[in-house]
């Protein structure tokens, strides 16, 4: 039982790593427990923690406990996921087939780098049409927004702070846009800067924790909600940063 | 005015294709969600006809594009959240949050408090949408979940299509 438990705490904290719904997973988590026999599982998990306590028809209790850091979403990885711990509801697999089946599944790819900066550049290029801005306005957004891309790749892998890291790709995106606007090639700086934020804004986060408040996982809901105006303000910095560094000059 | 909103629509679409991406969808729930993005606001566009409020708007678009999400997940045996995410990315207050964040920078207080509670407004109208439907939709799965899994797990496909009609 302590393996399986393992095994499904494993695909549980993978789940959370790929963006899933909090209540989501402990249904999963649930679900498998009950498959290996667990006479009683209880379940509870924050963003950032999970606790699970299985009691085996021996009427010995089992708990393990993990700590959940970073995440991102990544919905093909979670797909896969899913798929697993519904076979494992359905048929007996021992640990060492699950383990195979989870290696397996930690080696889904990404798309490549270079169609992750398209798709920045497409994102930042779209937004700026949609909010208004002209055609020249799109174009030099959808450079930018392939730049940014560059910046996210360097925040992610030398900045610790996540934070820290949005301000600084903010910051990027107004100094790009504010090179487009001083080489005379538009009026302001809004629409490029709207178009590019569209993919560091947490608008996702904060749908996301208004939700898990109303289906009633009120901590993650709180936590995700605390996060999304920490980010809003991180990205709100870089911005004043960049104006404050501007100084006096008029855009 | 069509012109500019048909323009949003696609736009929207690339959007919601750009995340796609990011979220690392692929296959045919790539189009799926791609779809779903094309669809909420092509919705919200058709609706402004009639409804002059965004809020609500938002809303029944939310409740439009969760259904339409939890009944493509169902029957391509995948989490709803693949569809959800993407299909509202047009709806996304990222806009309204900038702006309110724009104001709040330049001190203009008043115009801040206006633009937070219009954001809060639009991102509660969403996120209650898609509770509601996941509530309705769970609701009617949930008995025949059941007996599928009585059922010895048959004609799991067939069952799960018929599940997503509901």
């Amino acid at each position: 039982m302590n393996e399986y438990l393992s095994c499904v705490m494993n695909i549980g904290e993978q789940m959370l790593l790929c963006g899933a719904e909090v209540h989501r997973v402990e249904d999963s988590l649930q679900r498998m427990c009950s498959a290996f026999g667990a006479v009683r599982t209880d379940i509870f998990i924050i963003t950032s923690s999970m606790v699970a306590t299985v009691m085996t028809p021996e009427g010995e209790s089992i708990t393990q406990t993990r700590r959940i850091n970073g995440g991102g979403t990544d919905l093909e990885r979670l797909h896969r996921l899913n798929d697993l711990s519904r076979r494992i509801c359905h048929e007996k697999m021992t640990p060492a087939q699950i383990e195979e089946a989870y290696t397996a599944i930690l080696e889904t790819k990404n798309y490549p780098f270079s169609l992750e900066c398209l798709a920045y550049a497409v994102i930042a290029g779209s937004f700026t049409l949609f909010f208004g801005g002209n055609w020249t306005e799109a174009a030099i957004s959808f450079f930018v927004g392939s730049l940014i891309r560059f910046v996210v790749l360097f925040v992610d892998r030398k900045v610790i702070n996540k934070m820290f890291g949005k301000c600084i790709a903010s910051f990027a995106a107004s100094a790009l846009a504010f090179v487009a606007v001083q080489a005379g090639l538009i009026p302001d700086i809004d629409k490029i800067i709207i178009g590019n934020i569209m993919t560091l804004i947490p608008g996702i986060g904060l749908t996301n924790a208004l939700r898990d408040l109303f289906v009633g996982d009120s901590i993650t809901g709180l936590l995700r909600l605390a996060d999304a105006a920490l980010n809003a303000l991180a990205i709100a910095g870089g911005y004043l940063l960049f104006m404050c560094t501007l100084g006096g000059m008029t855009l | 005015m069509i012109k500019t909103e048909i323009l949003q629509i696609i736009t929207g679409f690339l959007g919601s294709c750009g995340f796609a991406v990011l979220f690392n969808i692929r296959g045919k729930r790539l189009a799926g969600a791609a779809i779903g993005g094309l669809l909420s606001w092509a919705l919200f566009v058709l609706l402004g006809y009639w409804i002059a409020s965004e809020p609500l708007r938002y809303f029944i678009v939310s409740v439009t594009m969760s259904a339409y999400s939890e009944i493509l997940a169902r029957l391509l045996r995948t989490p709803t959240t693949t569809f959800i995410m993407t299909a509202l990315v047009p709806l996304i207050p990222g806009g309204s949050l900038y702006y309110t964040m724009a104001h709040a920078l330049s001190g203009e207080w008043t115009d801040f408090s206006g633009r937070a509670i219009y954001t809060a407004q639009l991102a509660v109208a969403l996120a209650l949408g898609i509770v509601l439907t996941a509530a309705v939709m769970r609701f009617f799965v949930r008995p025949i979940h059941r007996k599928r899994e009585s059922k010895n797990d048959k004609s799991t496909d067939k069952t799960v299509s018929a599940d997503g009609n509901q």
